[in-house]
């Protein structure tokens, strides 16, 4: 017989986070090692901080709504909806010449109040008319779309007050703003799917909707919380891409909408929906930042950068399986 | 039984129905909508549209997605407008190259959501992100233009010139041909053949399917891999409207046909749907955009319209299915 302890040791590797996370490790010290100079600087670093939380997210936004068997195709044009009423309102009343403490709180509050309206079309359309979540976000995510080229004709939507500009671009006690609220929103995440009854709900709407509907739970309230939930995460990313990139426009962040679906796939989320760990999500985000950034630093094209992710998609998926395939063997 | 028939006939009846009705709208709106050279135009603007939607049908109807197609139909238009440029000018030869490049792809889909099980969402969102990259870095990004005579001279042929504009008579353009080629090929499949027979109870219930013994590996294999030949069809019939090549012309296409696919009347839930209710799904996402245009609505309304259409028709197809399953249930228990 084998050493207990080892053994032990094993097990607790098994499982989908713990291997994700010797993955971020691996490929962390694999960029490390070829690129010292360049990859494994303060600089680098925090310049991963800065760009990180706002995919990391989007890919949580996505992987709540995943959990429950659905998807959320809308979430960056919910993003884009609400940075631009937001940034209007905060352009509108900086020239206005109200006080930007002021002008920062209604800003603040509208990017959070359109989110929840998006949240609420998406809630309903799924929810209490019962759409393929997947056709419903995109019907709505189309909508969301109509609506901002709508406002902003194309263009941008700029003249932020400058103290907005501090949610995006500063650090405290050396740690970038957007990373703590990365922190933060991994932590509130954790706490209401994983240790709050409202998450087991939503995590058994996802593996089986009609058994938690017997079971008297509410399906459609959960759903309505779950879609309210994934908008409010996209406002704070909405915040986060305005203040950085000073201006809002439609286009900002449309490339995270199928990163994040990958992250949340990667980080072991069931795509039909039941399973998948805040954690799990996070370390997927976690390694495909290093990578992008890693590969963009040694010159690698980013079209062939697009290549490797997808390949990495497909390759873990494959893994997942012969995984699963042997556990179902033994 | 002949309760759901009656309903399943009725569905292309209203989409036809809703499509003479937008159009009457859009015809008295604006008075250049019902010409020829419009309704020309619009034809030759949504060929490859129409073609796309008739592989993107095949997915849906077993409760697939594809959203690879966009990238798909890029690669082959490179593809296609690299061989042309460097190989040959032939365009039969072209057509072949694009739809063997487009099974390719269609078929490394296919295998790898029949064999390793994967989502198709998820395959193909894999998939994707590689083609669309490969491509964007075999090209950089920049037009292939300057195409051989032949082929240019091909995209503009046209069939039964029988209408006269200024000194010209002008017919309907070539494309159109493969559309039709494109129609009958998909109903024929889906009617007559095993497979497609397969498609539609692969659809309806896998577990039955699987039962009554169609192997739903090979099916799943064969329609990728026949979407992917299609794409391959829409590629060199783009090639031959625009006669240019821009990699970059299809992002985000993909939503596009699933949304023409989807305002025909096919379930995205698997199962219904059928090469008739496409066309016209196609034909209505056509007659909509150009109404907006000739109205002159704004362009940043088009979007809002597709979204609220797009929601409305599939929101009432639930609702409708809601009702009848329970309406069908009281039957059931009142005979019992």
């Amino acid at each position: 017989m084998k050493n207990n302890a080892t053994v032990k040791f094993v097990q607790r590797f098994r499982n989908k986070e713990a291997v994700l996370f010797l993955i971020f490790i691996g490929v962390f010290a694999f960029m490390s090692i070829l690129s010292p100079q360049t990859f494994l600087t303060m600089r680098n670093l925090q310049s991963m901080a800065y760009q990180l939380p706002e995919f990391g997210i989007f890919a949580i936004a996505m992987m709540v709504v995943i959990v429950t068997g659905g998807i959320n195709l809308s979430i960056t044009f919910t993003s884009a909806l609400a940075s631009i009423v937001g940034g209007l309102v905060l352009a509108t009343m900086t020239t206005a010449g109200i006080s930007p403490t002021l002008t920062i709180l209604a800003g603040l509050g509208v990017f959070i109040l359109i989110a929840l309206a998006c949240g609420m079309v998406n809630g309903f359309v799924v929810a209490t008319i019962g759409i393929t979540p997947m056709l419903a976000t995109l019907g709505t995510s189309t909508l969301f779309e109509g609506v901002c080229l709508n406002i902003t004709k194309g263009g941008a939507i700029s003249g932020f007050p400058d103290a907005f500009l501090w949610f995006g671009n500063t650090a405290i006690l050396g740690i970038p703003f957007p990373m703590i609220l990365f922190i933060v929103v991994v932590v509130v995440a954790y706490y209401l799917m994983e240790r709050s009854s409202f998450g087991l709900k939503a995590y058994m709407i996802g593996c089986n909707p009609t058994v938690t509907a017997y079971s008297g739970v509410s399906v459609k309230k959960v759903l309505y919380g779950v879609y309210l939930f994934s908008a409010v995460l996209c406002a704070l990313a909405g915040i986060l891409m305005s203040s950085r990139y000073n201006s809002a426009k439609e286009s900002y962040g449309s490339s995270y909408l199928l990163q994040s679906v990958a992250a949340a796939v990667l980080g072991g989320t069931d795509i039909n929906g039941g399973y998948g760990k805040v954690v799990g999500t996070v370390l997927a985000v976690m390694i495909i930042q290093v990578i992008s950034s890693g590969l963009n630093i040694f010159g690698v094209n980013r079209f062939v950068i697009n290549v490797i992710m997808g390949g990495i998609l497909i390759m873990v998926l494959a893994l997942n399986l012969i995984n699963t395939g042997k556990k179902a063997n033994a | 039984m002949k309760l759901k028939t009656k309903l399943k006939q009725n569905r292309e009846f209203g989409i036809l129905g809703i499509l003479i009705l937008v159009s009457i709208i859009i015809a008295l709106n604006s008075s250049a909508f019902l010409t020829v050279e419009n309704l020309f135009d619009m034809l030759k603007g949504n060929v490859v549209l129409g073609i796309m939607s008739l592989g993107m049908l095949l997915v849906l109807l077993t409760g697939g997605i594809d959203v690879s197609v966009g990238s798909m139909v890029a690669a082959v238009t490179v593809i296609v407008g690299q061989f042309l440029m460097h190989v040959s000018g032939n365009v039969f030869l072209a057509l072949l190259v694009g739809c063997a490049a487009g099974t390719a792809m269609g078929l490394v889909n296919g295998v790898l959501i029949a064999k390793l099980r994967i989502p198709p969402i998820v395959v193909t969102l894999g998939t994707m992100s590689i083609i669309i990259g490969l491509t964007l870095y075999w090209t950089n990004g920049t037009w292939i233009t300057g195409l051989p005579k032949n082929f240019i001279d091909f995209g503009r042929q046209t069939i039964g010139s029988f209408y006269q504009q200024g000194d010209e008579m002008i017919g309907f353009p070539v494309q159109i041909l493969f559309l039709v080629f494109a129609a009958i090929l998909t109903w024929l499949i889906l009617k007559y053949t095993l497979v497609g027979r397969g498609i539609y109870a692969m659809g309806g219930n896998r577990v039955s399917a699987e039962r009554v013994g169609y192997n739903l590996d090979r099916i799943t294999i064969f329609l990728y891999a026949y979407e992917g030949f299609i794409v391959g069809l829409a590629g060199v019939v783009h090639t031959s409207i625009m006669r240019q090549v821009d990699p970059n012309a299809f992002n985000g296409f993909e939503m596009q046909v699933i949304a023409a696919v989807v305002l025909g009347g096919a379930s995205t839930l698997g199962g219904y749907g059928s090469v008739l209710g496409t066309i016209l799904g196609v034909a209505l996402f056509t007659v909509i955009n150009n109404g907006l245009i000739l109205m002159h609505i704004p362009t940043f309304w088009q979007k809002i319209v597709v979204g609220i259409v797009l929601i409305a028709s599939i929101g009432f197809d639930v609702v409708q299915k809601r009702y009848w399953d329970s309406h069908t249930t009281k039957v059931d228990i009142e005979e019992a």
